[in-house]
């Protein structure tokens, strides 16, 4: 169902995590390693363009397109970063700990709602987006139809007239082939800044 | 130029001065007159439970340290070293049983002692160089009902004081269920906005108004269209004491439903009976209602959401807000994991209410660039009904939400704080019976 296009939907019937799902996800995003057998190249380079052309449906706010390319299981993360020695014992990132998204489809549809509603002022006129998606990396996994991506990505943002952010990001996927495409199925964004160095996260990842 | 705050501020009829939203001398006086002497919030103290656990953060600009020494102490001092200047603690959070600096070596305590350095013998042979004169400004600490707040002056009142008959009203988010209050692990969300620190500080301590209209398409998607926030005068209330203030209204869980999870607001009403009974009607229908207050000068949160965050000043145009988010303890694990994703989703930096925010301040403050103007007063007029007082509740209190009370005397705190010379010059509300009986 498209998020923008249904003008009031129900979002209790979304699909949706259990906490205990979500856990599961996290903790298969945080074991990956990338130290698995590399795709071959034609596939990784399918999954290049996938990546290519998700990125421009952000860039052309085409949200309902993009909300398509998620799986129903999607699980979506951005952790906080916290400045900590080196001899710290506590793993740095935790799913148990405050994020910056920790989201399910249903939430990402509430987020695509509130953008659609032509009622948010801070986003009229528009922001421009370019990303820049990069370091590509896919390795085969235990199921024959998921594969493990590790890449990294550049948002450049602007609005109004002296209103602009960089920002840069590793990201860890668990990209799914269904049918002729793909769908992402978990995704782990990790921005390097403690202390985000812009106001808000308008914006996808 | 003799500056002259109360100049700047007509909290009478309600009109604020827009240089005190940009120029830096003004925002010098600031960290001298306001951060410098207030009761400043630092920390919660379930963020330093162990002894030797510490975090870092400010007291206006000032780097501090937060550090549990035992059971019964917790520490704030200065975080640079009196030796070059250098910080001596680089890390947001941690556990340790010192602090040295990165530069020559110099070790501190937990309580901020000097307790040795590299090629102490040099030291010892200095006439006249004496270890305890050298350790880390230390800071006065107190703490209510869980919150940790700290001063540099030494002749400021105690909290208690400070904080007056908010107490009272306090306990409706830090005192509501046994067993006390902690923060959700993971430190806290920060985020920099280029605007004045006391736009957010004002828009919490009283600015609901501003829901109706910039929050329309944040709270649509979970509320319907021009539907759900109910926003009006009747069962609604501003309380303002020693400038803190509290816009609330009695729907005990208004706020809480933005965040659109159900078995959260099941879960809520299921408490709505015990904390009744712990607290009393009036100030359970606080818990979760449509509300939010700051703790003059720059500490704030909001009900429903139990978000709590303060407004770092950096500068006159630049503020970093640090959040957390505040659950009883005793909360089960599940209704806390709700709280950590429902707050996030409404406010944090991808909040779908807190990105319609920043923006606002941001232009708010970046507008007074131009001279002309920065030349114009703001409006801080709204007083319907000429707000109409209940003296019937502890604090300075006016009948409906709707209105800029609170914000008008958070500007006269301000500007009593900026030109008083000493503490005797500053008013502090005396404290009610029954308040006092409470404690």
């Amino acid at each position: 169902m498209s998020a923008a296009l249904d003008r009031k939907p129900d979002y209790s019937t979304y699909p949706r995590l259990s906490r205990e799902e979500a856990r599961v996800a996290a903790n298969q995003l945080l074991s990956m390693r990338g130290d698995g057998v590399p795709v071959a190249s034609d596939l990784l380079a399918e999954i290049e363009a996938f990546y290519r052309m998700e990125a421009r449906l952000l860039d052309e706010e085409r949200h309902d397109e993009w909300y398509d390319l998620l799986a129903d299981d999607l699980f979506y993360w951005m952790p906080l970063r916290e400045n900590r020695y080196r001899r710290d014992p506590r793993p740095e990132i935790d799913p148990n700990n405050m994020a910056l998204f920790d989201d399910c489809k249903a939430d990402i549809a509430i987020r695509i709602g509130r953008l659609a509603s032509n009622l948010v002022w801070t986003e009229d006129p528009p922001t421009r987006h370019v990303y820049i998606v990069s370091n590509v990396e896919a390795f085969e996994t235990d199921k024959p139809e998921e594969y493990e991506i590790h890449y990294a990505f550049v948002q450049y943002r602007n609005r109004s007239e002296h209103d602009e952010a960089t920002l840069h990001g590793r990201r860890r996927d668990v990209l799914r082939h269904v049918g002729n495409g793909f769908q992402v199925a978990r995704r782990l964004i990790l921005l390097p800044q403690s202390v985000l160095l812009t106001k808000n996260l308008s914006a996808f990842f | 130029m003799t500056l002259i705050a109360s100049n700047f501020v007509d909290w009478e009829f309600g009109t604020v001065d827009r240089r005190i939203f940009w120029d830096s001398a003004i925002y010098e006086r600031e960290m001298e007159q306001i951060f410098a002497r207030s009761w400043l919030f630092v920390a919660h103290e379930s963020q330093v439970e162990a002894p030797g656990s510490f975090i870092t953060t400010y007291m206006g600009e000032d780097s501090v340290i937060v550090a549990r020494a035992d059971a019964q102490t917790i520490n704030v001092f200065l975080n640079s070293c009196p030796h070059r200047g250098n910080r001596v603690c680089f890390a947001d959070s941690g556990q340790g049983r010192q602090f040295t600096c990165n530069y020559h070596g110099w070790a501190f305590g937990l309580g901020g002692e000097l307790k040795k350095m590299p090629k102490m013998g040099l030291y010892k042979s200095t006439p006249g160089f004496r270890m305890e004169d050298w350790g880390l400004k230390r800071a006065r600490v107190a703490t209510y009902k869980g919150l940790v707040f700290a001063t540099f002056s030494e002749d400021a009142p105690s909290l208690d004081d400070w904080l007056g008959d908010f107490r009272w009203y306090l306990d409706a988010v830090l005192d509501a269920e046994d067993g006390g209050t902690e923060f959700l692990p993971g430190g806290a969300t920060r985020s920099v906005m280029r605007c004045n620190w006391k736009f957010p500080a004002d828009n919490f301590v009283g600015d609901i108004y501003h829901a109706l209209w910039t929050h329309l398409g944040g709270s649509e998607p979970t509320l319907g269209r021009h539907g759900g926030v109910k926003v009006e005068n009747s069962g609604s209330y501003q309380v303002s004491v020693n400038g803190h203030g509290w816009e609330f209204n009695d729907s005990f869980l208004g706020n809480a439903a933005t965040m659109g999870d159900r078995d959260l607001l099941r879960y809520m009403r299921s408490r709505q009976e015990a904390i009744t009974a712990r607290l009393g009607k009036f100030r359970s229908d606080m818990w979760g209602s449509v509300a939010s207050a700051t703790i003059f000068p720059n500490f704030s949160f909001l009900p429903g959401y139990f978000t709590f965050r303060t407004f770092q000043p950096k500068g006159p145009l630049k503020t970093e807000i640090h959040a957390w988010t505040l659950v009883p303890r005793n909360m089960p694990d599940d209704i806390k994991d709700r709280f950590r994703r429902g707050s996030m989703r409404t406010f944090s930096p991808s909040g779908l209410l807190e990105m319609d925010d920043g923006e606002n301040w941001e232009h708010s403050t970046s507008a007074n660039a131009g001279w002309v103007t920065r030349n114009q007063r703001l409006c801080y007029a709204m007083a319907p009904e000429g707000e109409e007082v209940d003296a019937s509740l502890p604090g300075t209190v006016s009948s409906g939400q709707l209105s800029d009370a609170n914000q008008r005397l958070f500007y006269k705190r301000w500007a009593e704080m900026m030109d008083a010379g000493s503490w005797a010059d500053i008013p502090m509300a005396t404290k009610s019976a029954n308040v006092e009986a409470a404690e």
